[in-house]
């Protein structure tokens, strides 16, 4: 109990931190905020440009398919505010070698660098994107019945988990390889395949979209959901998966520790 | 307290000639290299004491640290620090030990030091009055008060170093690795930086592991030192012994009122420097009084003083002639 409160407390003080960080320069703070409003509307085009020309696009309509994109930016404004700054902070450390007083900090060293950092205005990114589904619903005629909605949400949690867990690996990759600049980006842009509903693709990109970067359990699987048209098979399939990735993550995560050369002085 | 077996180190660094087109060559086949950083190092420290760690450039000092530290894994070897093994990470460990790098710092860059204080105590779990009185105690020592509620990048190398001691102390540490806490400050900072490390561990019992680029830094803090050279321990014990082995000599230091009659010098001992009003003559510890009776009587001196040769001088003759911790001499 102590030790929650303990990491209750740690949690708090590193939100503090980057809030303390994220003001501290009033300019960028503001600039921030619209730029993140920017990309949400970004987002939208490709959608808009597909679905002026046909009615609805491998079994979803646009109404339907602007439900999976408003989750996916839903998820994308949590990995932009909580998880891709902190991955930076790590990538960085692991260059530079200030990784050292991460691990030389009595707490847990996935924590630490899991909540180093995080950029509160992505908290507008996340309210638009609510926004969007919001539309998205109104545009259907109906609101995801209660039932629906829990599974989502259950999934919601699960989405997090898968893309906290691919963010591990990426990082344990950087311990070995130390300039993962460029890896981040790639893990960036397959991400946002995830916009569209997985039926869009064919094959074995489907397959690897499913299995090996789960993008169709991070977006297309909730979305489903909320639509009520997730069978309980492909529910239990997400749950799964997203927790076999978060054990492959803290196996992989523990051993790349131990490949950690620091940086010379 | 500290307990080293037979430690080895060995880093895969990735080598190539210089040019483009080997640079081009090694995108698509690397040469590794195997680099020993440690071999065979062992040595015991008591709790309380205060041990220098001296040697070249890339001799394995930091490496050392860092694996004592549980930074780095060993290749081979055991290390024990307290009960703990470092490399296990356990609360209690962490809690015990700190790790002051003079080259990388924890302050948070653009945040005042308080901050990073703040952040700390939660880290430990310092209950709040505790941290209080202990932040407050090492601010007065270093006389920082006014500084901490500043960002960080606004300070000076030296005031950065005096609030990088308070985070890593803040937890009240037993034992201290100090890795370089003096490089890149200047001659009165670097004094008030030893003063405080000494009165650390003079009030608090505390181990003291230290290596630094300045001598005299080793030589005003640790009684013992452990000498490094190209991974290997090549010398464990007293400075002084060490400084008397390699170079049993006395330094006398002449200024003249007049120049010197020729000859008289050299007739006195070894001239080591000379310029027109001065001489230095490194003279065998059993003959200073006797040269120092003769120059007295003989040369026209108006300020003679006696001292042991430069430790730097006798790393560098000890190391075979490379200059010890990159031969920087502090001012």
């Amino acid at each position: 109990m102590r030790r929650l409160r303990h990491y209750a407390r740690l949690l708090a003080v590193q939100m503090r931190t980057s809030l303390t960080l994220a003001v501290q320069y009033r300019f960028d703070f503001f600039l921030e905020g619209a730029l993140a409003l920017f990309w949400l509307a970004i987002t939208l085009i490709p959608l808009l440009v597909v679905y002026s020309r046909r009615e609805s696009v491998a079994g979803w309509s646009f109404p339907e398919a602007l439900v999976v994109v408003g989750w996916f930016s839903v998820l994308k404004s949590v990995l932009d505010g909580g998880v891709t700054p902190s991955l930076n902070f790590v990538v960085e450390g692991v260059r530079k070698g200030t990784l050292d007083f991460v691990l030389l900090k009595p707490a847990d060293a996935q924590f630490l660098v899991s909540t180093a950092r995080f950029e509160p205005w992505r908290i507008l990114d996340f309210l638009g994107s609510i926004a969007v589904l919001v539309y998205a619903f109104h545009r259907l005629g109906h609101a995801p019945r209660a039932g629906d909605l829990m599974v989502g949400l259950a999934l919601f949690g699960v989405a997090l988990i898968l893309l906290y867990s691919l963010w591990i690996l990426v990082v344990s990759v950087s311990f070995r390889v130390v300039k993962v600049d460029n890896l981040s980006y790639l893990f960036i842009s397959i991400f946002d395949a995830g916009r569209w509903p997985i039926d869009v693709f064919k094959g074995a990109l489907r397959l690897i979209f499913t299995v090996v970067f789960p993008l169709a359990l991070m977006t297309t699987y909730p979305a489903q959901a909320l639509l009520g048209k997730l069978t309980s098979a492909h529910a239990l399939l997400a749950g799964t998966g997203g927790l076999a990735f978060a054990a492959i993550a803290r196996f992989v995560w523990k051993r790349a520790l131990r490949a950690y050369t620091s940086a010379s002085s | 307290m500290i307990r080293a077996r037979k430690l080895c180190k060995t880093y895969r660094v990735h080598r190539r000639p210089p040019g483009l087109l080997e640079a081009l060559r090694s995108v698509v086949r690397r040469r590794y290299e195997e680099v020993r950083a440690l071999c065979d190092v062992s040595f015991d420290i008591a709790p309380g004491e205060r041990v220098g760690f001296l040697g070249p450039n890339g001799a394995g000092k930091t490496t050392a640290l860092k694996i004592l530290s549980g930074l780095l894994y060993p290749t081979s070897g055991s290390v024990t620090v307290g009960d703990f093994v470092p490399q296990d990470r356990r609360t209690e460990f962490l809690h015990m030990i700190t790790l002051v790098m003079g080259q990388k710092q924890q302050l948070l860059w653009d945040l005042p030091p308080a901050e990073t204080f703040a952040m700390n105590r939660a880290l430990f779990d310092l209950p709040r009055d505790e941290a209080d009185a202990t932040q407050k105690e090492l601010v007065d020592l270093l006389e920082i008060g006014p500084l901490i509620g500043k960002p960080t990048r606004q300070l000076s190398l030296g005031e950065r170093m005096k609030c990088e001691l308070v985070a890593a102390l803040l937890h009240r540490p037993r034992v201290l690795f100090l890795d370089e806490p003096t490089i890149g400050l200047d001659v009165s900072m670097q004094a008030r930086v030893r003063d405080f490390i000494r009165r650390y561990n003079e009030s608090t019992g505390a181990t003291v592991l230290l290596t630094s680029h300045y001598m005299e830094d080793v030589a005003a803090l640790c009684p013992r030192v452990i000498v490094i050279d190209k991974g290997h321990l090549v010398y464990d014990g007293d400075l002084r012994t060490l400084a008397r082995r390699i170079r049993p000599e006395k330094r006398i230091t002449m200024h003249f009122s007049s120049l010197p009659a020729p000859g008289e010098l050299d007739r006195l001992g070894n001239c080591v420097a000379r310029s027109e009003l001065q001489a230095t003559l490194a003279v065998p510890a059993a003959q200073v009084t006797e040269a120092v009776r003769a120059a007295l009587g003989r040369l026209p001196i108006s300020d003679i003083s006696v001292e042991d040769p430069p430790l730097e001088e006798i790393m560098q003759e000890f190391l075979g002639g490379q200059p010890a911790n990159g031969g920087v001499r502090s001012a």
